[in-house]
């Protein structure tokens, strides 16, 4: 190909397709300021390999939670806002099993601050030393009771707040979970108190700090786990979606749910298995979340809520591997947007990506609807 | 031909124990033919609809064992809608429809499909983001595991159905995606299959052939109710056949019958 051939094809992009040929232009710009900041040593290029594992890790978090969230979507039609505070309860419920295990059951510290994951500040995660080497087992415990508790509370919460208006539409479904959302958020705040906690020994998790050219990148065994739990689940959901018969009754309900319950497909059962699924996903996530980066406050879901809607929608909004993808492209443009812009607009920009893609995507990266 | 063995471990087996279809008992409204003296599917002063809107008005219908029948009428004369109704899609408002020994006027259909009735619905009736394969799985939902036979008589009924079995059903023909539909209903072998306007949207040459699988189903021991808009081939080729107007019984005798019948011809075929 020529160069004029490229001016001319250059040429059509910008007269037919403006948007996505300014986008073109917005990507190369930023590309050079990066490679200027590289050159001109103002960003090491290890400080850039930290930031850009720092946005994958936080969008694994994003895509495990995510997942649950665009399996309701395309299996019940309507967007749920409580989802984000279904991470919230599961990140308490299980930390404060890891923290009673860690404290001996009171014999380091009271009781009742152990449970109540060290309320007003009575206990840290640091002086009982919680961190996967030194407490595997209450990790262990406490991502599990985790995993469980917030497959309970979707149950229940399904049962007698969403099944009932089921045929009433996705609109008042989705006003009903707003409510759940504000609900439940204040009951854990009502519980737990405002305070954020750091939660693990951050200090004595082993890492490994491979030099990378001017400087080290940290790796931390925290890391580690996300990435193996994570990877795991993903690969779970792949497996089961794909070769079992409740994943492709899952598929087919999303698909036609009408058509499901003509081929006899139990469709009630199905959305039963939905929530299981879901929602030990997403307590699961809140866990690794508060392991991973060491902080637990009462508001975490609901913040991380606005960053898995703009991965599922990215992804193609009831796409699983859409959530997934579009948690990493969330993670990662939230993390390495500092290069750029100050920190405080580092998850505006996760936003004007998400945007500026649909702009040139409309319909997701996966184009939705499919579970698959 | 299945027999009494099919999945059943679902159905609310009522009154299983007097019930002997007999000619002479059953009474159509609609006229005099009394041919049932092997029915499995007895709808009787059906009254049926959508929501508050009624469209059919003391329906009577009948399909004996291994029967070949077809309903035809004018547009909006309530085809689709008796069938839905049979299905336990619709409002019931009245009448009832009995399945063999049971009573399914009230079932939903998740639980009348264990009773060895099969549907296939006119429009979008396969899972279009599953392969061709797995939408013939979920045809055999209700059984513990897929049954290996009824697969394979799928795929020789249907060689091109083994053929795309990897591929995404919504890539298929509107052509294969009918006889994939088909297919998936005869996963579970039923007694009695509703075929919903099953040339509706074929081009001519592949209307006969859709229509020459529908023999092969009937020749193999499986009753059909069928809608079709394409009324002479149809009436043609079943053994006895319905028309329904305005959401009524008009007429009721054998297919080549009311293919003669220069009332029906004239009113209903055309001329």
């Amino acid at each position: 190909m020529g160069a004029s051939e490229s001016v001319t094809r250059g040429r059509e992009l910008i007269v037919e397709k403006p948007m996505t040929a300014a986008l073109v232009f917005i990507g190369v710009v930023l590309l050079l300021d990066m490679l200027r900041q590289l050159l001109t040593g103002e960003l090491a290029i290890s400080g850039m390999l930290g930031l850009i594992k720092d946005g994958l890790m936080r969008g694994l978090v994003i895509g495990l939670a995510g997942i649950g969230l665009s399996m309701t979507y395309s299996i019940l039609n309507f967007a749920n806002f409580a989802h984000g505070d279904y991470i919230t309860a599961g990140a308490f419920s299980g930390w404060s099993v890891t923290y009673l295990i860690a404290g001996g059951f009171g014999a380091e510290a009271n009781i009742g601050s152990l449970a109540l994951v060290g309320a007003g500040g009575s206990v840290f995660g640091g002086a009982l030393g919680v961190n996967i080497v030194n407490t595997p087992l209450a990790v262990l415990a406490g991502l599990i009771v985790a995993g469980s508790l917030t497959i309970g509370l979707a149950l229940f919460i399904d049962r007698f707040m969403f099944k009932p208006i089921r045929d009433a539409g996705g609109i008042p479904l989705l006003i009903t979970s707003i409510g759940v959302a504000f609900a439940l958020r204040y009951l854990i705040l009502f519980v737990f108190d405002s305070s954020t906690r750091g939660t693990t020994d951050a200090g004595t998790v082993p890492d490994i700090r491979p030099l990378v050219l001017d400087g080290t990148v940290p790796l931390t065994l925290h890391d580690g786990f996300l990435v193996v739990v994570a990877g795991g689940l993903m690969l779970g959901v792949h497996f089961l979606l794909q070769r079992t018969k409740l994943g492709k009754a899952m598929r087919a309900m999303s698909d036609d749910e009408s058509l499901a319950r003509i081929t006899g497909i139990p469709t009630e059962r199905v959305i039963r298995s939905t929530w299981i699924i879901g929602g030990g996903l997403t307590g699961i996530a809140g866990y690794m979340f508060v392991l991973w980066k060491g902080t637990l406050s009462w508001n975490d879901g609901w913040l991380l809520l606005l960053l898995i809607f703009a991965a599922v929608i990215l992804g193609g909004i009831g796409s699983v591997y859409g959530a997934i993808l579009g948690g990493l492209v969330i993670g990662l443009t939230a993390s390495t947007a500092v290069i750029w812009i100050p920190s405080g607009f580092a998850r505006a920009a996760a936003f004007v990506v998400m945007i500026l893609v649909l702009v040139a995507r409309p319909q997701g990266l996966f184009s939705g609807r499919s579970t698959a | 031909m299945t027999d009494e063995s099919t999945p059943s471990d679902a159905t609310p087996d009522a009154a299983s124990s007097g019930f002997e279809p007999d000619g002479g008992a059953t009474t159509s409204a609609a006229t005099d033919v009394t041919l049932y003296e092997d029915s499995i599917l007895s709808v009787r002063d059906l009254d049926a609809g959508y929501g508050d809107l009624q469209i059919l008005t003391d329906v009577d219908m009948d399909v004996n064992d291994e029967e070949y029948v077809t309903i035809v009428g004018p547009n909006g004369a309530g085809k689709s809608t008796v069938m839905k109704s049979v299905f336990g899609l619709t409002s019931h408002m009245g009448g009832t429809v009995q399945f063999e020994t049971n009573d399914i006027t009230t079932m939903r259909p998740e639980d009348i499909i264990h009773l060895g009735l099969g549907y296939v619905p006119q429009n979008d009736n396969v899972f279009g983001t599953l392969t061709v394969r797995e939408n013939l799985e979920m045809g055999a939902y209700i059984l513990e595991d897929v049954p290996q036979d009824s697969l394979n008589e799928v795929f020789e009924r249907f060689p091109i159905l083994e053929e795309r079995q990897t591929q995404k059903a919504g890539t298929l023909s509107g052509g294969q995606q009918q006889m994939l539909a088909m297919g998936r209903a005869l996963m579970l072998d039923p007694e009695l299959l509703l075929l919903d306007e099953p040339s509706a949207g074929l081009a001519p040459d592949l209307v006969a052939e859709m229509f020459d699988k529908i023999d092969e189903i009937n020749d193999a021991g499986t009753a059909i109710l069928m809608v079709e808009q394409n009324a002479k081939e149809a009436l043609r080729r079943c053994d006895r056949g319905y028309v329904l107007v305005d959401g009524k019984n008009r007429y009721e005798d054998e297919g080549t019958t009311l293919l003669n019948d220069p009332q029906v011809r004239q009113d209903f075929l055309g001329g």
